[in-house]
């Protein structure tokens, strides 16, 4: 293929193998000047490990790239930023301890005379800030700051660095619907510029609003091109998963039974600030029905989880648990009526220097057959891990005894799942369950959940997705500033009412804010 | 088949660990070696005979037998020697399980000096303190080597609170509370009637604890290694090593603890008591190091002196390097224990029987407890290759390539892992040197 002077890199048959596996195998892949081009597949696609080659983390085996039509080879970072070429990692490459505008400026500070010229680098940073929107408060440490601001640190640094090809890896995972709209809107305006694009990404919805054109990869191979303005969502769905998808959650109407859980005028103290995050919130969840909490990031729907597993103490109110209070219960007593997907599944989910069998039993380790006279029974627990990874599909590279750190993020959330789904407790709490997964992966656990619904578990959902509340929920509960505002019916509502709710531009019943 | 077989057995983790402890070991050695050559070729009173007879005596110390009629060293098995090396071994495997225990928990116990202070202080004072004239000498014995291990536990759950209720380095609490024991010991002995003023010259000491007829079983050891001090204590350590591997790799409670050490967040999540297993952690890595202490001192034949107010036990610091060289795995403590311990008996043989004197051996003790440091640096570079291919396999899977490009970005930027305010690496091994160079004086030293 000769080069077009119109494509500002170009990735040539590019083969990387690792021992027993392809990652990209003979994939091509070129940007155009000035496009978002989307790079669209299933976990373990080989995103990636694509992106990596780019960026000069990996060195293919075949293959080569060619920046405006001349070849070029990539060593390291260091020569993929000579290129202009700049990338938001999935998980902030930042300091914590440093203030924004020093992260912004590490690695590329203007010095004199070995002193750092902060001011300077302070009149460019707001510069950029000030004319692409991307606000962010440059003495605050990032530690503090919303992981909103902190990916708008991340595209500072790029812009810093007058990079002309940026690379976004899956950069709406952690944002909320309105930082999305944001960012999308920075993205549009990057290619108004110039700027080229790379935008990884398994949300279909995403791809189609902002991409010129769609790479898909499956399984290490380049499945196709296509431009956005002439494919659909199921389409793309079928070339990335190679199967007809179930975009739409397909459930039955909710028969809902006993009341499992009973919260009363909770209140639960915040890490941020000295007001309570959740301020007096009541509601029932029963059996046989899915209760979602939705929200935009940081309204209290975090801390009331934890006010209700006990991760947190909470300040007031009442919770009941099947009947028993449970508001100041350990939470080893409250973990024998309930299940929890944590939000956070590398912090609360997983001890990921443990094995996988190890990690199945962490709850249970202390209950017959697992344990016997203070010894744990591996044989036992190496049984039952084997039948949770053969039930819920999870896959790692040495089954039971894989070390949960080296598996997918895919596939370490299918193993909460499975340890949580199979304790069979009369309460589901579920955190954000699809975060980060692709729709193969996404279709499996709402699958999961409507299942445990049927089978008369009360499930409590949390979620800032919008699509996956308005699909997945029998009730959607909407949380504002520690507050619930409003009490839908998802079948009666739209995502347009719910978003009002959301943004606190709407509430129901007592009207006592001003 | 069989190179396969050599080459599974190559690729298995558990051997890379005990090779790199192996090479440490092997460096230190040849460090050892090296220096002796140097002193011997720029001191004129030596000669070049008796250089190459004190790198025979660092290498294979353990089996000197002395000197000949002809005046040419002798080599073969020498009870004595192997007798007093489990004894000095003894309370080195109890300080190394300390911190090998300790460090499977997430925590870097540098508190062992310490609690082997305290341990000491109580067993000494409980075993010269009870009348064996009501009590039986067996009875007190047993009453004083559990009261160290509780008093060393005690010691170690100091720094265990504090960092499970107030989230204070567990190293920062533990470096506080040695030096607290090393004065609380001082003034305990001084104010007591324990000193030793029969002889004169030794009013810094505390009475032997046969004083009161208290004394460790011999187990019959003494008819195998005659002549040595060796006592029953050393199968008691090794008893405890093989059960605290059983409890770390086999009990609930061992899960417990290391499911916390690695996780604190996850453990609590699953219900587990984080605050108290820390604090277990702490209490189990104190009682070990007392337990050293009250075996090492209750021998019956060691003397205890007390004025140490300004220098810690070396035993309490060189569980560290036993430790590390162990790879912290209970069962392999015992071995590295008695390594260290046999270096000292070279250290005696090379000064019993050449110009040099023992400090050669300290220098090599010094280089290997650095190297134990680097066991895992080493370990990393046998392990370079697959670790690198490992690591990209995984890097096919989504999560796997942002941690590895997670890592090279962070070099990049000089920026520190976030795992690093909660795991403890191996780095602070190198901390426990200083205060071991401050300290000229050894705290209780064999008579």
């Amino acid at each position: 293929m000769a080069a077009q002077p119109d494509y500002i890199i170009e990735m040539l048959h590019i083969t990387k193998e690792f021992p027993g596996i392809i990652a990209n195998d003979d994939i091509t892949l070129q940007l155009k000047r000035g496009e978002i081009h989307a790079l669209l597949g299933e976990n373990g696609a080989g995103k990636s490990t694509l992106m990596s080659v780019l960026f000069g983390l990996y060195q293919p085996e075949q293959g080569i790239i060619k920046k405006n039509g001349k070849e070029v080879k990539i060593k390291d970072p260091n020569d993929a930023t000579e290129l202009h070429i700049g990338m938001v990692h999935q998980h902030f490459k930042l300091v914590d301890v440093f203030t924004v505008l020093d992260n912004i400026i590490l690695g590329a500070e203007t010095t004199k005379l070995g002193f750092i010229q902060r001011k300077e680098a302070r009149r460019r940073v707001e510069e950029l800030s000030e004319r692409y929107g991307l606000k962010v408060d440059l003495d605050a440490k990032v530690e503090d700051i919303t992981v909103g601001m902190q990916q708008r640190v991340e595209i500072l640094k790029m812009l810093y660095r007058d990079n002309e090809i940026l690379i976004f890896d899956e950069p709406t995972a952690v944002l909320t619907p309105q930082e999305i709209e944001e960012l999308m809107a920075t993205m549009r305006e990057f290619a108004k510029e110039g700027k080229s694009i790379l935008f990884i990404s398994h949300k279909l919805n995403e791809i189609m609003e902002v991409s010129d054109r769609v790479t898909v990869l499956r399984k290490g191979k380049c499945i196709g091109t296509v431009n956005t303005k002439d494919t659909n969502q199921q389409e793309l769905s079928n070339m990335m998963v190679g199967r007809p998808v179930q975009l739409v959650v397909e459930k039955g109407p909710a028969k809902p039974t006993d009341v499992v859980l009973e919260v009363r005028d909770l209140k639960v103290p915040s890490h941020l600030h000295k007001r309570d995050a959740v301020n007096g919130v009541s509601f029932d969840v029963r059996r046989g029905e899915i209760v979602c909490i939705a929200g935009i990031d940081g309204n209290g729907q975090t801390e009331l989880v934890q006010g209700i597993t006990g991760l947190d103490k909470v300040s007031g109110g009442s919770i009941k648990l099947c009947g028993q209070d449970i508001t100041h219960s350990t939470i080893r007593k409250r973990n024998e009526n309930l299940s929890h997907i944590p939000e956070d599944r590398h912090k609360h989910g997983l001890i990921l220097d443990f094995t996988l069998e190890q990690n199945m039993v962490l709850q249970r380790f202390r209950e017959h057959p697992f344990q016997h006279g203070g010894f744990i029974n591996n044989a036992e627990v190496r049984k039952y891990a084997e039948r949770l990874i053969d039930k819920y599909d999870v896959r790692s590279g040495q089954g039971a005894v894989t070390v949960v750190r080296s598996m997918s993020g895919g596939n370490q959330q299918k193993a909460i799942i499975a340890r949580e789904l199979d304790r069979d407790k009369p309460l589901v709490v579920a955190v954000q369950p699809t975060r980060g997964l692709d729709v193969g992966a996404i279709e499996y656990i709402h699958k999961q959940l409507v299942a445990e619904r049927d089978a008369g578990q009360a499930v409590l959902l949390v979620s800032l997705e919008l699509d996956e509340v308005m699909s997945l929920s029998d009730r959607i509960l909407v949380m504002y500033e520690g507050e619930i505002v409003g009490e839908l019916d998802p079948k009666k509502t739209t995502a347009q009412e719910l978003g009002l709710y959301m943004a606190g531009a709407k509430r129901q019943g007592k009207g006592e804010k001003a | 088949m069989k190179r396969n077989r050599l080459v599974t057995l190559y690729n298995m983790d558990a051997t890379r660990t005990v090779l790199a402890s192996l090479i440490s070991i092997l460096i230190g050695l040849a460090v050892g070696s090296v220096i002796v050559l140097i002193v011997g070729m720029s001191s004129s009173n030596l000669s070049a005979k008796s250089t190459w007879e004190g790198i025979r005596l660092v290498l294979f110390g353990i089996l000197s037998t002395g000197r000949d009629a002809a005046g040419s060293l002798t080599f073969g098995f020498n009870p004595t020697s192997v007798g007093n090396m489990l004894f000095r071994a003894t309370p080195l495997i109890m300080t190394g399980l300390s911190v090998a225990v300790a460090y499977k928990t997430g925590l870097f116990n540098i508190g062992a000096p310490g609690q082997y202070l305290i341990g000491t202080m109580a067993s000494l004072m409980l075993a010269l303190g009870i009348p064996t004239e009501t009590v039986p000498a067996g009875i007190v014995w047993l009453i004083a080597f559990l009261g160290g291990m509780a008093a060393g536990a005690i010691w170690g759950a100091i720094p265990g609170l504090v960092k499970a209720y107030l989230n204070i380095n567990e190293v920062l609490a533990s470096i506080m509370t040695n030096w607290i024991a090393a004065n609380l010991v001082t003034w305990a002995f001084d104010v007591s009637n324990f000193k030793n003023v029969v002889e004169s010259t030794k009013s810094a000491y505390v009475y032997k604890t046969t004083f009161n007829g208290v004394e460790t079983p011999k187990f019959g050891l003494d008819q195998l290694f005659p002549g040595s001090q060796v006592n029953g204590g050393i199968i008691i350590a090794i008893v405890i090593a093989i059960l605290m591997y059983v409890i770390m790799t086999k009990t609930t409670l061992g899960y417990q603890l290391k499911a916390c050490g690695s996780n604190r967040h996850a453990a609590r999540y699953a219900g587990i008591k984080d605050k108290q297993s820390i604090v277990m952690s702490m209490a189990i890595a104190g009682a070990l190091a007392g337990g050293g202490a009250a075996l090492y001192y209750l021998s019956g034949n060691t003397e205890f002196y007390w004025s140490t107010y300004q220098s810690l036990p070396d035993t309490g610091f060189n569980g560290i390097p036993v430790a590390l060289l162990a790879a912290n795995n209970p069962i392999g403590v015992i071995f590295t224990g008695i390594f260290m311990s046999m270096l000292d008996i070279a250290g005696v043989q090379l000064t019993a029987l050449t110009p040099f004197n023992e400090y050669i051996t300290d220098v090599i003790i010094a280089t290997i407890v650095y190297l134990s440091a680097f066991s895992l640096v080493i370990k990393m570079l046998l392990n370079g290759r697959k670790k690198h291919k490992a690591a990209k396999a995984a890097a096919t899977e989504e999560s796997g390539a942002e941690t590895t490009s997670g890592e090279v970005a962070a070099e990049e930027a000089g920026k520190i892992p976030d795992e690093a305010p909660d795991g403890t690496d191996a780095q602070p091994a190198a901390e426990g040197k200083p205060p071991e160079d401050g300290a000229p004086e050894k705290g209780g030293e064999a008579k």
